[in-house]
């Protein structure tokens, strides 16, 4: 065993304490079938509207959901939207908000962070003022802020959580780089006279990535979440569109049924609401696994 | 310590400044059309835009405006919200007593029980009790607060018939409009209000209500708060005093309470000001979902009406509970931990 | 002499992800009743183990397999001795600082930051010294000086009174919970700081009364080590293992505290355990010497016998491998590597780096056995006699 490569020993052991452990093998799983379902969603769910594929079909306007049958499957929502189509493709629409949001602030804030953190001085001076301010605003407010000023609509609530989440991967990778950048290693490699994006490139970030690499996989998480609130309160995608906060937002005059059987309409909250449960929740579990894999104080037991 | 305070003061001023700089750059972002547009409800007035944006000079250099705006909310007037139907200033006085309120009643309950499923999730690790909190955090944390509340609302409310939404229930609201000189608004919280003017069912009244919200909240909270003070406490229990303790004979209880929570205390304490930032979020839903007229309640409100003068109002004041929150931290820090001293 | 300690065959292995390390072989030393026993051998050779399982403080994921661990109390009573394998924990926890006490490495860590000096080795007295400092207290109580206000002065006589017969009863612990009457405690806690200022004091550690008031980041790195040792100290051991406490520290620094002990095992300490790496150390504090090599005890003799006669090939080797002045040329290493302790070689773990091994030495590990007076090694040359 001691004649592997150390960096694929140390592989093989990661994957050993993340395959242990039982939640990520069902965030794994979780996250399996959701991809799935997201690359599948044009044969699971045949689009009646070619040119726009995310728009749910509706038979008629009635307010009053209907509920589970063989014409629909998990049932319509008020309007007479299919729960069914509208969970298939609000899959597409989850991983879309995550990927672009995550991607993009991840990137700014990586980018930012590790210059700032490594040459310190001035500019990091100026950026670490600049973050201290959008520190002062929870997320959620400064989104709904832009997004007011944008205008509504699922792209520009997109843009506006992406310009408002990268000052947690600044913080992350700056606090990181500060730690790393007076290690000996560091030095070595300064002496030798390597260039200073390639240290940067090559040996800090390699080691400074797994927070944030934690963080992305959690973000991607309550991104979704965020953004499902957000539609719940109208500021996000039109009324009609596969998103899942969307489809719990048709649902809020319908929480309550009638008197004799309250939970009537209770498809119209729980399968929608379900979805965004078990998106979160696979990616959750999926950032919880790699933390505990990559903490160095819990390895080696 | 005096210079210390008064130096993040100062900070705190500087922070409003780029807070507000910030907001009024995102209201910037309209053209000075769209602007007035906001304010028009007739097609008429479509056609006296030209001169509301004379008027009011919406189409001036952006300092200009700025200072004009900044004039204005220094003298306290901050506009008007179209959603209460009165000006800033009076409404956030309203609405702010309701969401206290509610973390009044929250906060204790998030703090004792977070420290305390996290110390013993911590000392105990890897064990069934680890795994049942670790449960209980992860789908905590994964469930959107909104939702929750929703379901809770469905369930308790729908089915079950207990605990309405909104602040207090109607008789109540119905009395109080046949009666003021029988109640006098003091704080503004139902439930302190009710006992001082001893009534103390409409405090019962007002905990009714409160139940739910209360619950979905602080579900969600302990479970943040009770991941960092695991691994805090694992942190800790790994650290060479720790075997020093043992050596000196000491039993579990005090290792585990005197020495190891007291240090892991400390980065709860750090990532207390972000545990609020959630929270607020968090408060948002959950105002919205049980109609509580609360500052969250407002702002979704304003959001959903595109009304600027609030959000820039809330946004503010956001920016002055933040520095004074993480000022308060800072220093609790400090008292903690002796190595810090501030200067 | 009369025998303190007495480990018989201890074997301590660890779980881990590679396997099992097999860390302590069949150790069985003996320490003597005012004697201070060096334990060398080289990093990871299993000293550190040796003295945690004597403590039973061994971390996970070790765990303590099988043998003894024989304390002898009664220096002139040779048949009361305790096996403290076989004791419950709460046995070890009233154990632990009051009979056997152990000092670490690394002064830096041992001490716990947010906490006072003085807190730290109050409370060292307070969880051996109870009664002791309560019947004190109640006889100053009782004394015709006392100046107490008569009532408060009975009612602090009877709950003194309880802690001394019976500290464990429901009524003090009631006490203890309620935050006006914890007040009780007061006397007792002042009691035992008087102590640590007492015994901080005694180290040789100027100003005790303002130290102990200090924390832990305000003193240098051979402070923090006599507080360690003051908070070993505290409740009189009969031993005191020192896990390379000195190794840690400059040899200025190294020399006081050395000094220090060897003052100390006249006065307060009896016996001293002293686990180390560096030979100069041993051969200048110690009486006895066991010398370790991968999990095993390889030879075990008296201080100067050892170090004029070396008996096992390990030994000899690492006495050649000091550099000596009259020496010249190169320096004389041991050539292989530390064998891994999951798969141990068979035998004798030594056979591969052995320059005299034969082939029993590949088959069968060598029992430690007495070859001089007191001077006992496991190698089966000697066995055989062919030295």
């Amino acid at each position: 065993m001691s004649h592997q490569h150390p960096r694929l020993r140390e592989f093989k052991f990661t994957l050993y304490r993340i395959v242990r452990n039982p939640s990520a093998i069902i965030g794994f799983t979780l996250l399996l079938f959701f991809s799935g379902v997201a690359l599948f969603a044009p044969q699971i769910a045949p689009p009646k509207y070619a040119y726009n594929p995310y728009m749910m079909p509706h038979k008629g306007y009635s307010p009053t959901p209907k509920p589970p049958s063989d014409s629909n499957i998990f049932g319509t929502t008020s309007g007479q939207y299919d729960i069914f189509y509208g969970a298939v493709w609000g899959t597409r629409t989850a991983f879309k908000i995550g990927l672009f949001v995550v991607g993009i602030s991840g990137l700014v804030g990586v980018t930012l962070g590790a210059v700032s953190g490594y040459y310190g001085g001035i500019i990091d001076e100026i950026l670490m003022r600049i973050t201290d301010i959008m520190w002062s605003i929870p997320t959620l407010v400064l989104a709904m802020a832009i997004v007011v000023a944008f205008g509504r609509g699922l792209d520009k609530v997109m843009i506006a959580l992406a310009m408002v989440q990268w000052r947690w991967y600044v913080r992350v990778i700056r606090s990181e780089i500060l730690t790393l950048r007076d290690e000996d290693f560091v030095q070595a490699a300064k002496i030798m006279g390597v260039s200073d994006p390639k240290i940067i490139l090559r040996h800090i970030l390699p080691n400074a990535i797994y927070p944030v690499l934690i963080m992305a996989s959690m973000d991607m998480g309550s991104m979704v979440i965020t953004a499902a609130f957000m539609s719940f309160i109208g500021l996000g995608s039109p009324r009609g569109f596969s998103d899942w906060g969307q489809m719990v937002a048709l649902a809020r005059n319908y929480i309550v049924g009638p008197p004799d059987d309250p939970l009537r309409f209770w498809y119209t909250i729980v399968i929608p609401g379900g979805c965004i449960v078990l998106f979160v929740l696979a990616w959750n579990l999926i950032g919880d696994a790699l933390r505990d894999a990559f903490d160095p104080k819990l390895r080696r037991r | 310590m005096l210079t210390y305070i008064i130096r993040r003061l100062l900070l705190l001023l500087f922070v409003l400044f780029g807070v507000s700089i910030l907001i009024f750059g995102i209201l910037m972002t309209f053209s000075p059309e769209r602007r007035a547009a906001a304010y028009v409800t007739t097609p008429q007035q479509a056609k006296d835009i030209p001169r509301l944006i004379q008027q009011f000079g919406l189409d001036d250099p952006f300092y200009i405006q700025y200072f004009r705006w900044i004039k204005e909310v220094s003298r306290g007037n901050m506009g008007w919200s179209l959603v209460a139907a009165r000006p800033v200033r009076e409404a956030f006085w309203r609405y702010l007593p309701v969401t206290l309120e509610m973390n009044l009643f929250a906060a204790p309950i998030v703090i004792v029980f977070g420290i305390w499923l996290g110390t013993i999730s911590g000392i105990h690790r890897d064990t069934y009790i680890d795994h049942v909190t670790r449960i209980f955090a992860i789908v905590g944390w994964s469930l959107p607060t909104f939702l929750f509340a929703l379901v809770l609302l469905m369930v308790f409310y729908g089915y079950f018939h207990l605990f309405t939404p909104g602040v207090i229930s109607d008789q109540v609201t119905m009395f109080i409009l046949d009666n003021p000189e029988k109640f006098t608004r003091f704080t503004g919280m139902y439930t302190i209000d009710g006992i001082l003017n001893g009534r103390l069912d409409i405090t019962l009244d007002a905990l009714g209500h409160l139940v739910l919200p209360v619950l979905t909240y602080v579900i969600v909270v302990v479970a943040l708060n009770m991941r960092v003070m695991r691994s805090g406490i694992i942190e800790e229990l790994s650290k060479d005093y720790i075997i020093t303790a043992r050596a000196k004979g000491a039993d579990k209880r005090t290792i585990h309470i005197k020495h190891a929570r007291r240090n892991a205390l400390l980065p709860v304490v750090t990532v207390a000001g972000q545990l609020l930032a959630m929270s607020m979020e968090g408060s948002i839903a959950v105002e919205v979902v049980f109609t509580r007229q609360g500052i969250g309640w407002w702002l979704a409100e304003s959001a959903t009406q595109l009304d600027m003068p609030v959000l820039m109002c809330i946004c503010l004041f956001m920016g002055v509970v933040f520095v004074v929150t993480n000022l308060t931290l800072d220093i609790l820090y400090a008292y903690i931990d002796p190595r810090i001293r501030l200067t | 002499m009369a025998t303190l300690l007495e480990t018989v065959d201890l074997v301590t292995d660890f779980y881990t992800y590679e396997g099992v390390v097999k860390a302590l072989n069949k150790i069985s030393l003996v320490v003597d009743h005012g004697a201070t026993f060096g334990l060398v051998g080289e990093s990871g050779c299993g000293k550190s183990v040796t003295a945690r399982s004597i403590m039973r403080i061994v971390q996970e994921p070790g765990r303590i397999e099988r043998g003894k661990v024989i304390v002898y109390l009664d220096e002139k009573n040779r048949q009361a001795g305790v096996d403290l394998l076989q004791q419950s924990e709460a046995y070890m926890q009233a154990f632990r600082g009051d009979c056997i006490s152990m000092i670490f490495q690394e002064p830096n860590a041992a001490l716990n930051p947010i906490m006072s000096i003085g807190d730290q080795v109050c409370e060292s007295f307070l969880f051996h010294q109870k009664r002791e400092m309560c019947a004190k207290i109640l006889e100053d109580l009782c004394a015709p000086e006392c100046r107490t206000f008569y009532p408060l002065r009975k009612l602090q006589r009877a709950i003194y009174r309880m802690a001394v017969h019976a500290p464990d009863t429901l009524v003090l612990k009631i006490l203890d919970r309620i935050p006006l009457m914890k007040l009780w405690q007061k006397r007792f806690k002042k009691e035992a700081k008087r102590r640590s200022i007492e015994i901080v004091g005694k180290l040789g550690i100027p100003n005790p009364r303002q130290i102990v008031e200090q924390y832990p980041h305000n003193l240098s790195g051979g402070m923090k080590q006599r507080i360690v040792i003051a908070m070993a100290l505290a409740c009189s051991p009969m031993l005191l293992i020192a896990d390379e406490a000195t190794s840690n520290l400059d040899v200025t620094i190294q020399a006081q505290i050395l000094e220090l002990l060897r003052q100390l095992r006249k006065e307060v300490i009896s016996s001293i355990l002293l686990i180390t790496h560096d030979l100069g150390v041993v051969a200048e504090t110690c009486d006895r010497v066991g010398v370790m090599y991968a999990g095993n005890l390889c030879e075990v003799a008296d201080v100067k016998d050892l170090f004029s006669k070396p008996l096992h090939p390990y030994t000899k080797a690492l006495l050649d491998a000091v550099p000596k002045f009259s020496m010249e040329g190169t320096l004389k290493s041991i050539e292989g590597n530390v064998p891994n302790l999951v798969t141990p070689p068979p035998g004798c773990r030594f056979h591969p780096r052995c320059p005299h091994a034969m082939g029993i030495c590949r088959m069968e590990p060598p029992i430690l056995t007495e070859v001089r007076n007191n001077h006992l090694t496991a190698c089966h040359l000697i066995k055989s006699g062919k030295t």
